[in-house]
């Protein structure tokens, strides 16, 4: 069970795992999904589709793969990454067979979905990219490992290392880590650009080519089947909401990703020239991102009509749905029992599921504003945006202010009035000493309108 | 109006179907129920359940609703809710008078039988889906995998058969605590079910088990960010009476930790 890492110093497997999946903990390019793969029958493993989360963190992410590094030694000094070579950690190295038995007896009891390894640069790219191969292959062939596997592509490394280790794995990723080549060339000096672009465009062109394969040869071996994906760090250097959601809108489209996520820019080195996060991480942004994300995935969106030059970042109080919706309130109230199913997917608080389910129920009857309760639309955002034959909910003005005013959430509002900034109106003694209590009625009649 | 009271079992409740059917029951002036609960005006007849007649009506809605929706209306059928009888055989019913085309039995949500039975089987499928992701094998002597579950609906049936795929080589037990039910399955081998007796059994675990466990438990600790922390997330996503049987949420000596 021992190693003897670079500098001599040896390591209990334990010290190990808590050095290297601390180390790994912030990539978030870590779901199971994508492929189906029934077992064979007689090795271990299989894969659902739709992933599997097998636990959550304290931080409230799914845990689902066994994340980990290979090793956490690097040769690159990338400005925000923990695992830099100028940082002083304590460093440590899994051989292959580690990992594997690793593996193996987690996913028996059941404590994991499958592999997630990544890797610091261990002396040079295609050095770490030849051990990734070796454990994938002993995992796969020693082992009979069946189940997800998720490896990383080292930029720089051999394509044909590369390609041989996507016939083991079930989804492959580069990192793109900051949305611009500018930002890349400030905090990773020796990351460059092309170097991540090339492998990932070798990733698509290899699925490509073994999907018209696969059309011939039934049993050919695939290649990367759940697709890759990429990470971008969001909030270490100025780039607005509407420069990311350009490039992952190209991502999506020129590279064929499957998916792009999103990673709150978390200061763990220091350095000088990043910036300081005195509120914590830019979580809401990698909220919105993500949200948006989805609208560009599933509902039709194009990044364009999301945001634009004037608007580069999303809205705080209103999620980029909603925000849509106002701006565009000419296109509302949409009928729920004419629209089409594109027009539905954007009224916000009609979800892709409840949008199918009105489309199939709309057959038999139609629908009113209880059955849609039912079906599950949050009628609560959907109302201001749609008619059941022909009716609203209540009357509800289509104007913008009375609809952001109905939107936002009341606590946000409660902070938005604590400034001095209300909108009831002044009164003669209006100096806080004569002013009494807001009454629950009152807060009611604020949050629903005079009713 | 007619009620058919059947035993709260898929056995029981097809029977009560198959009956009402041989009988020729108008399905709007007849009811099924889990329960001997008085109703106003109504007759009552016992249904025995009756494999045969079962494996029958299982085979029709098969056949006339499509895989996918037969294991919907198993699933409902799983769920702990007296209303599950008489949604189910509301919404078979509709389908069948409608001739509704594989697939499409759950289309019409605003009946408010199919939308129950819907309902309940989303209820249960989503439990069977965390359920998935939240079980713990422990090893015991002679490499027996042995996991303890308290699952809120009936769900060891519809966990089996995604185990005895994904783990074929192992032989591993399923223990339902709620329903003192097990599922076995043998190495290589068809799984299958049995009632427990009163007691539960003692467990001895590997040596090995412990190491594994704190390994694992090291893990987590490890992957959580400590700048994003938010419990309050963490237990929406992973609910609380789910944590007593998972190894994380459990100290060195097999308690339930405070945390």
């Amino acid at each position: 069970m021992q190693y003897v890492t670079v500098d001599g110093e040896r390591r209990s497997l334990s010290e190990k795992l808590l050095i290297l999946s601390d180390a790994a903990k912030y990539d978030v390019a870590c779901t199971s999904s994508g492929v189906e793969r029934r077992g064979n029958g007689r090795d271990m493993g299989n894969c659902v589709a739709a992933g599997i989360c097998h636990s959550f963190s304290g931080d409230g992410r799914c845990i689902s793969l066994l994340k980990i590094l290979m090793t956490n030694e690097c040769v690159y000094d990338c400005k925000y990454c923990r695992n830099r070579s100028t940082s002083d950690i304590p460093r440590a190295t899994f051989t292959p067979e580690e990992i594997c038995t690793l593996t193996m007896e987690f996913y028996r009891r059941n404590y994991i979905e499958g592999l997630f390894l990544s890797s610091g640069i261990l002396r040079n790219p295609d050095y770490t990219m030849e051990l990734l191969f070796r454990t994938l292959w002993l995992l796969r062939n020693r082992y009979r490992f069946n189940g997800y596997i998720h490896v990383k592509a080292i930029p720089g490394a051999d394509p044909e290392l590369i390609g041989k280790t996507g016939y083991l794995a079930d989804r492959m990723s580069v990192n793109l880590e900051l949305p611009t080549a500018e930002g890349l060339r400030t905090l990773a000096p020796s990351k460059h650009r092309k170097n991540i672009l090339t492998p990932m465009r070798r990733i698509q062109n290899g699925i490509q080519a073994n999907r018209n394969d696969l059309v011939l040869y039934r049993s050919a071996p695939r290649f990367v089947s759940g697709g890759q994906s990429t990470q971008m760090i969001v909030g270490a250097t100025p780039e607005s909401d509407w420069q990311i959601m350009n490039v992952a809108e190209s991502l999506y489209r020129k590279f064929d990703l499957k998916r792009v996520f999103y990673s709150a820019f978390v200061n763990v080195t220091g350095d000088s020239a990043l910036p300081a996060l005195p509120g914590g991480p830019p979580l809401l942004r990698e909220h919105r991102l993500y949200q948006a994300d989805w609208l560009l995935r599933f509902y039709g969106f194009r990044a364009s009509e999301l945001l634009d030059e004037k608007h580069p970042f999303f809205n705080v109080l209103l999620d980029p749905k909603e925000d849509w919706a106002i701006r565009n309130l000419g296109q509302f109230p949409v009928e729920i029992n004419r629209a089409p199913l594109e027009q539905l997917l954007r009224v916000p608080g009609i979800g892709v599921n409840s949008a199918r389910r009105i489309v199939a129920a709309r057959r038999s009857a139609a629908l009113t504003f209880s059955d849609l309760k039912k079906i599950g639309v949050v009628l609560k955002r959907a109302l201001y945006f749609i008619t059941c034959g022909g009716r609203m909910l209540y009357p509800v003005k289509l104007e913008e202010d009375y609809i952001v005013r109905n939107l936002t959430d009341r606590r946000d509002r409660v902070r938005f009035g604590s400034d001095g900034m209300t909108y009831r109106q002044m009164s003669l003694f209006d100096d806080g000493v004569f002013s009494r209590p807001v009454r629950p009625v009152e807060q009611a009649q604020d949050a629903v309108g005079q009713l | 109006m007619l009620i058919y009271v059947c035993e709260d079992s898929l056995e029981g409740i097809f029977t009560g179907i198959y009956r009402a059917y041989e009988e020729k029951r108008d399905p709007l002036d007849t009811a099924l129920s889990l329960t001997d609960d008085p109703v106003l005006f109504a007759e009552k007849t016992a249904v025995e359940p009756d494999g045969t007649r079962a494996f029958k009506v299982g085979r029709t809605l098969r056949r006339r609703f499509g895989e996918d929706d037969y294991l919907r209306l198993c699933q409902a059928l799983a769920a702990e809710d007296e209303r599950k009888a008489q949604a189910v055989y509301r919404t078979v019913a509709r389908g069948l008078e409608t001739n509704c085309r594989p697939g499409h039995l759950f289309d019409s949500l605003a009946d408010d039988n199919v939308q129950t039975a819907f309902s309940l089987a989303r209820g249960a499928g989503r439990e069977i889906g965390h359920l998935q992701g939240f079980v713990r094998f422990q090893e015991l002597k002679d490499r027996i995998l042995y996991a303890v579950i308290g699952p809120k609906n009936n769900v060891l049936t519809f966990l089996m058969p995604h185990f005895a795929d994904r783990l074929p080589g192992e032989n591993f037990v399923l223990f339902d605590r709620e329903r003192n039910l097990f599922g076995v399955h043998p190495a290589y081998r068809e799984w299958y079910l049995f009632q427990g007796e009163t007691e539960e059994p003692v467990l001895c675990p590997t040596k090995e088990e412990e190491r594994y466990r704190e390994l694992f438990r090291a893990f987590i600790r490890g992957i959580e960010i400590q700048e994003r922390r938010n419990p309050q997330l963490q237990a929406k996503l992973l609910p609380r009476h789910f944590r007593e049987y998972m190894t994380e949420f459990q100290n060195a000596g097999g308690q339930k930790s405070a945390k």
